[in-house]
């Protein structure tokens, strides 16, 4: 009994003195956080001697991108675990820890092919893809039903008939994006740009966007506002929520938004709840379709101690983990990056469009990765706000671009 | 008792301290910052420049721009916050019931967080349930469907209308305090005098109440011409509404790691500083207002 003691002391001494803290960054949109919470109990049970402590980050994307801007540029040691936006890879890959070695221990073959290219840098894995995103067509089913629609709009044109026939009659509002001048401005417009056949950047790092399928893609956003008259002016003030509000209370036929909104559009209190149905987005003229890759990747922060970096690896590897996936992607609605875990049946009943569109998130679009990604955002953003508020022609815009993103990628 | 010279400056010598590492340290850094090339990221040489951000600035149309916006939403919404604040505190100044609980309650929009009050406006100005957008169709000033916060021109408009909003009541506090300490006999002796009220008002309320407008427009010309959370919130710089300061957010934020741009955000920091000071001299010598 008294050994027993012994061991059990020298045992807890040993824990004591070999535990570490490590802190982690996490947004807390919807249920995120909650969740979150529940998945570092299960961790703990695994792995008693690590501490993780959650430190929540702001809703919008940009008021985290500042927040590390200061971090890294303060050379802060905290926190170790890094939640990233797709787009930041390049940005931010001299401040994090190289994972390229850790390639097999994170089963990254396993992964998304799309997500796979957001976290490499020059050939250099920087982060773990932890959840994917890409852009969906919300619509009603029951409206079109209505109206003799059985299947969702394969291409934009089939979308702009029905929209134009059903709000006509029914007197709501035909379609809602993301209009506002902000990064998911950028989202929208790539999809409409791929779709009609054009880039930005080609492979040899070539700015191509001066193209007449660039200016066709944004001449149609333009006329879906005022030739159509599908969407509403205001869209050019539109980020995701406020195109859910409209569409959650019915008063809009479809919606372009991120897979997050059917847990909310299905909700107990949502006017819309089971109406709802979700497509890929409609082909263009060329015949293609194109959803933009969104997405949040987990990094380690390279100014953390040696000990604090395994034990973030260990955390991640966790987080990222086949059952773990399965769990968040249940209980926050946030989609999978591991390819295996679309087919489970327990995701097939908990979000059935997940795993229907699987094509879409297997062939979602990165954003053009270089590491002055939120410049030339700015640039996009800049300029076809412009054009959707009528301050310049879509052609005027799009030669606008071509030039500044001449002078800044040379 | 009198205290020695020497005494006296051992006494304030830890506000100077404290003064010196929270407000001139940063100010010299970003000085010196402005005549370098850098940026944050590693591997971007820091080189010394000289003038030349400076320089730059001028031949920016995207700054030139910015500078053209924060002087208009400046000189506007200054000139009609010092007017309505002006007529606010000559109301509350009268007698009447229930002044205390008026007074306490114009402060409202004073005490919001503006980052708060300015996301709650652009809901207000939401284009499908927005409760000013419907208010300002009914009164006509835009028709159905208009975007507020989306159209050219009236987006500006309704920024200023926000920072009117809240900033009146702060205008008509410190006015008010000016109206407190005009000594009630003047008015006495005019009325014996004959003088009608408005009179009264030009020739001794106005007189006498000048330097704490003055103190008052420096106070509010000054933050306006910084401002930031308000347009950032409202519009984010977008048809033609962006400010220095929102600007100046965006170099030194989003370009912090692209190149070598910090260089040159400190000097758009400096030109802002600068564009204070001189707005600042303008006042006190135009106004002959006594800083004793």
């Amino acid at each position: 009994m008294k050994k027993l003691a012994t061991l059990l002391l020298v045992l807890t001494a040993i824990a004591v003195g070999f535990s570490v803290k490590i802190t982690m960054t996490s947004g807390g949109v919807g249920k995120e956080l909650e969740v979150l919470r529940e998945q570092l109990k299960m961790f703990k049970q695994l792995y008693p001697d690590i501490e993780v402590e959650v430190i929540p980050m702001p809703d919008s994307a940009t008021e985290r991108h500042d927040l590390y801007v200061t971090y890294f540029a303060a050379g802060e040691k905290d926190p170790d675990v890094l939640m990233l936006d797709v787009i930041w890879s390049a940005e931010f890959a001299p401040f994090l820890e190289d994972l390229t070695d850790d390639y097999d221990y994170f089963e990254l073959k396993e992964f998304l092919p799309g997500t796979i290219m957001s976290v490499t840098v020059n050939g250099r894995i920087v982060a773990i893809p932890w959840f994917t995103d890409a852009g969906l067509l919300y619509y009603r089913k029951d409206l079109l039903e209505k109206y003799g629609y059985k299947n969702p709009p394969r291409t934009w044109d089939e979308l702009v008939e029905m929209a134009k026939k059903i709000s006509q009659a029914e007197g709501i509002i035909g379609f809602v994006w993301q209009g506002a001048r902000y990064e998911g401005l950028v989202c929208d417009f790539l999809e409409y740009l791929w779709s009609f056949g054009g880039e930005v950047i080609d492979e040899k790092g070539k700015v191509v966007i001066d193209s007449s399928q660039a200016v066709q893609a944004l001449q149609f956003m333009v006329d879906l506002i005022y030739k159509h008259k599908i969407t509403p002016e205001g869209v050019v003030t539109y980020m995701e929520e406020d195109a859910r509000r409209v569409f959650q209370k019915g008063e809009a036929v479809f919606m372009r938004n991120w897979p997050y909104a059917w847990a909310l559009l299905n909700s107990d209190d949502s006017p819309v709840k089971g109406k709802v149905g979700v497509a890929p987005l409609p082909l263009g003229p060329g015949g293609r379709r194109a959803a933009t890759l969104g997405g949040w990747n987990l990094g380690i922060n390279k100014f953390s101690s040696k000990e604090e970096k395994e034990a973030a690896k260990k955390l991640i590897k966790f987080l990222t983990s086949y059952e773990q996936q399965l769990y968040k992607a249940i209980h926050s609605g946030q989609n999978p990056t591991r390819k295996a875990v679309y087919n489970d049946p327990k995701l097939k009943e908990a979000a059935p469009f997940m795993v229907e569109l699987l094509s879409v998130f297997v062939n979602a679009l990165p954003r053009p990765r270089t590491a002055n990604y939120s410049e030339l955002s700015d640039v996009i953003q800049k300029y076809v706000h412009a054009a959707l508020t009528r301050q310049m022609t879509a052609e005027q815009a799009i030669k606008n671009i071509a030039r500044e993103l001449n002078f800044l990628l040379k | 008792m009198k205290i020695k010279g020497s005494a006296a400056y051992w006494m304030i010598f830890p506000t100077l301290l404290i003064i010196s590492i929270v407000a001139f340290f940063p100010l010299f850094k970003t000085f010196y910052d402005s005549f370098f090339s850098f940026g944050l990221r590693p591997g971007i040489e820091r080189k010394f420049v000289g003038l030349e951000n400076y320089k730059n600035l001028l031949r920016d149309v995207r700054f030139v721009n910015a500078l053209k916006n924060t002087i208009f939403f400046t000189v506007v919404s200054v000139s009609i916050e010092t007017v309505l604040g002006l007529i606010v505190a000559l109301i509350v100044h009268q007698k009447f019931t229930l002044r205390g609980i008026v007074r306490a309650a114009m402060l409202v929009p004073w005490a919001i967080p503006t980052a708060i009050s300015s996301q709650m406006w652009r809901w207000m100005f939401h284009d499908q349930f927005g409760i000013m957008t419907r208010l300002w169709e009914r009164i006509g000033i835009i028709t159905p469907g208009t975007p507020i916060l989306g159209r050219p021109g009236l987006a500006m408009w309704a920024i200023i209308f926000v920072d009117v909003w809240k900033t009146t009541p702060f205008m008509a506090l410190l006015i008010l305090a000016g109206l407190q300490v005009i000594p009630e006999d003047i008015y006495e002796a005019a009325k014996i005098d004959g003088a009608n009220s408005i009179q009264r008002f030009f020739k001794i309320t106005l007189p006498l109440v000048t330097p704490t407008i003055a103190v008052a427009l420096i106070f509010r010309t000054l933050d306006a011409l910084r401002v930031f959370d308000v347009v950032y919130i409202m519009t984010r710089g977008a048809v033609n509404t962006e400010t220095l300061a929102v600007y100046n957010r965006h170099v030194l934020m989003d370009r912090a790691f692209t190149g070598a741009w910090f260089g040159y955000g400190s000097a758009i920091s400096v030109f802002i500083f600068m564009l204070i000071m001189i707005f600042a001299i303008i006042y006190i010598r135009s106004l002959k207002l006594r800083l004793d």
